[in-house]
């Protein structure tokens, strides 16, 4: 085991080179740009950092299980202008809306999950289906006008501090902490992870799977909603438009974190480097003056190049465990 | 095998035919209901509309048959008609050599996806979702999200061209279907592609050459977006880089309605066209009823949910006599 090299030690944990990736790209910028480091720019990329690992969260739980969840975006801007109707028409109280609000986003990935277990259809299609049908209640019920006036107290809540720290900086945080635990140490968490590991074998090991499911599209909905919410309180309207491009990032941030699309293996930690590695890109290129359409070109380039790192990775971990095998026997 | 082609062919039939009905009804209901839907003028849009749609829908359908995605058909629309774009506006191309042009671009890229595809052993779905943003990024780069506005005369004529008061472009998508049915159900890459989506491994054993005939199928798929780019680019007069936005529901959706499986190992040429033939009449009616835009995507949503609904319970109610029967 003196083979053990720095190099294939940090193989090991799929979301070091992550780490060290964005750790390069964090020197580089600074080095780059005097901008980069000041408080504005950490501001607005934190600002960012706050909804998207949200939705990427929300997408990696069912990926977990070996499943898919088209509908992401279409729930959180589904719950961001029911959130902003309840703020602005009715006048709700802003803790009792936020609860309403996530308790919706619980519903719809209620309802996907029901769906999914009684037509017994494949996730891709019924969150495809309903994709659609949130999208559509979403600009059916604003016509498309997004709501303006959001109390001041939100975005006041938003950008406020907790001594030195940004509260919004508590959001990604508890969030990872969150699934963490669920993933971890929950038995329901588990079972999320042996159904995607092998759902027949789950089953026979007396794993409700139907459950299983539904639990983790209302787990999905549920951050989906949060995430409408915080994007309600960081653009300070409701627009019917929020959520509409989640899509990509909600699938970039846990595959390139490591995330098996099979399902049954995936990294929190993994998860949210990558929304950073993610931000960092898109922030680098903007400060580097580039046409804001090579931040798409360089997001797809990334997305491949940690795919075919992963599939590398996973590659060479086998070819060990083989040669392993065969010195023994 | 005889016996068993057979009796596909007469599920297919079946299948077909339920889809036919809701068509013939959803055709009889509107025409009796609203006003306007047997005008020439809608009559022209309504089959103008449906033509790049079946085009849309074809596209998706080939990779499926392989059991793959192509998340990336609305991409490779959109470069495909900034294509055509820059080759009629820019090089002053003739009309056909522009047209050739885009359809070898659209299936490199599609041959792009199916190599990457193969030579990464990743799920098509995660593939095709990193270079449809790849390409549309691409795509802006190059032309810095400026559309081709100035294109001959000739070629947005195509887009107007009419046979009675219905539109030429469902005659260019009967073609493409006739060319899809001669592939999948005449031709040898046909039977291989499906031997692959139902079952690569054992296709393998066989001696298909699985890794060809992915590369070969995405190319295809490639090759009928780009079509369907180049069809829209004639209908708008332009080349708009927006082209392709909206194309993912639709291309699930036709396929999908019509009884092609998302697991692959079977397609439905006819009943592709007929999905699209019904998500178009659907979209139709519901603007003519003045329905708002806003709700359209919310019916399209509920009617692939009945769609694919109802065709589970067909299979359950078919298996259970199935079993009865025994």
């Amino acid at each position: 085991m003196k083979s053990s090299s720095i190099i294939t030690r940090m193989l090991r944990h799929e979301w070091l080179p992550l780490l060290l990736m964005a750790i390069a790209a964090i020197i580089v910028l600074a080095l780059i740009s005097n901008s980069f480091l000041s408080t504005y720019n950490l501001f607005v990329m934190l600002r960012i950092l706050s909804v998207t690992s949200l939705v990427a969260l929300s997408q990696m739980v069912v990926i977990a299980i070996g499943q898919m969840n088209l509908a992401v975006g279409a729930i959180g801007g589904l719950v961001a202008i029911l959130f902003g109707a309840m703020l602005e028409i009715y006048g709700v109280p802003i803790p009792a809306a936020i609860v309403a609000a996530v308790s919706i986003g619980l519903l719809c990935g209620a309802l996907n999950g029901l769906l999914i277990a009684w037509t017994k259809i494949n996730g891709f299609i019924i969150t495809l289906a309903m994709l659609s049908v949130f999208t559509g209640l979403t600009y059916g019920i604003t016509k498309s006008i997004p709501f303006y006036n959001m109390p001041q107290a939100l975005k006041a809540a938003y950008d406020s501090y907790l001594g030195p720290v940004p509260t919004i900086l508590f959001i990604p945080v508890l969030a990872a902490l969150g699934v963490g635990f669920i993933l971890n140490w929950t038995r329901i968490g588990r079972h999320m992870l042996a159904m995607g590991g092998n759902p027949a074998a789950a089953e026979l090991a007396g794993i409700s799977t139907t459950r299983t499911m539904i639990f983790t599209h209302m787990l999905s909905g549920g951050l989906a909603g949060i995430a409408g919410v915080v994007a309600v309180a960081r653009l300070g309207t409701a627009e019917p438009s929020i959520g509409a491009d989640w899509l990509l990032a909600s699938f970039a941030a846990p595959v390139i974190g490591g995330a098996a699309l099979a399902g049954g293996h995936v990294s929190v930690v993994g998860t949210m480097i990558a929304v950073v590695l993610v931000i960092l890109l898109e922030n680098g290129l903007l400060l580097a003056r580039t046409n804001p359409f090579y931040v798409q070109f360089f997001l797809g380039a990334l997305i491949l190049l940690a795919v075919l790192f992963n599939q590398w990775r996973v590659q060479q971990a086998e070819a060990r465990r083989a040669s392993s095998r065969a010195v023994l026997t | 095998m005889r016996a068993a082609s057979k009796g596909d062919f007469l599920l297919r039939l079946a299948h077909a035919g339920g889809l036919l009905l809701v068509i013939i009804i959803l055709i009889f209901g509107a025409s009796l209901l609203v006003p306007n839907f047997l005008s020439p003028f809608n009559q022209f849009t309504l089959s103008r509309n449906l033509g790049v749609d079946i085009v849309i829908g074809f596209g998706m359908m080939a990779v499926l048959g392989l059991g793959h995605m192509n998340l990336a058909l609305g991409a490779i629309g959109a470069c495909a008609a900034m294509a055509v774009g820059f080759g009629l506006q820019t090089l002053g191309l003739p009309i056909p050599v522009a047209i050739a042009g885009a359809i070898a671009v659209g299936a490199m890229l599609g041959s792009l996806n199916g190599i990457l595809v193969v030579r990464t052993g990743l799920d098509s779905f995660i593939i095709t979702l990193a270079t449809a943003s790849l390409y549309f990024g691409l795509m802006f780069i190059l032309t810095k999200a400026e559309a081709f506005r100035e294109l001959p005369v000739a070629f947005s004529a195509l887009g107007k061209g009419r046979i009675g008061s219905y539109s030429t472009f469902l005659l260019i998508a009967a073609v493409v279907g006739a060319i899809l049915i001669v592939i999948f159900y005449f031709s040898e890459l046909g039977r291989q592609i499906l031997a692959t989506g139902a079952n690569r491994t054992a296709a393998e054993l066989s001696g298909v050459p699985v890794n060809k005939v992915t590369i070969i199928t995405h190319a295809l798929s490639g090759a009928i977006a780009a079509i369907a780019g180049v069809m829209v680019t004639a209908r708008l007069a332009a080349a708009l880089p927006s082209i392709g936005e909206d194309w993912l529901l639709p291309s699930f959706l036709a396929p999908l309605l019509g009884g092609t499986l998302l697991a692959g190992g079977y397609v439905s040429v006819v009943g592709t066209a007929l999905g699209a033939i019904l998500l178009s009449v659907l979209q139709n009616t519901l603007v003519l009823l003045n329905v708002s835009g806003f709700w359209i995507q919310f019916f399209l949503g509920l009617a692939l949910l009945i769609a694919v609904g109802l065709d589970r319970w067909r299979v359950v109610q078919t298996q259970k006599r199935g079993m009865l029967g025994r």
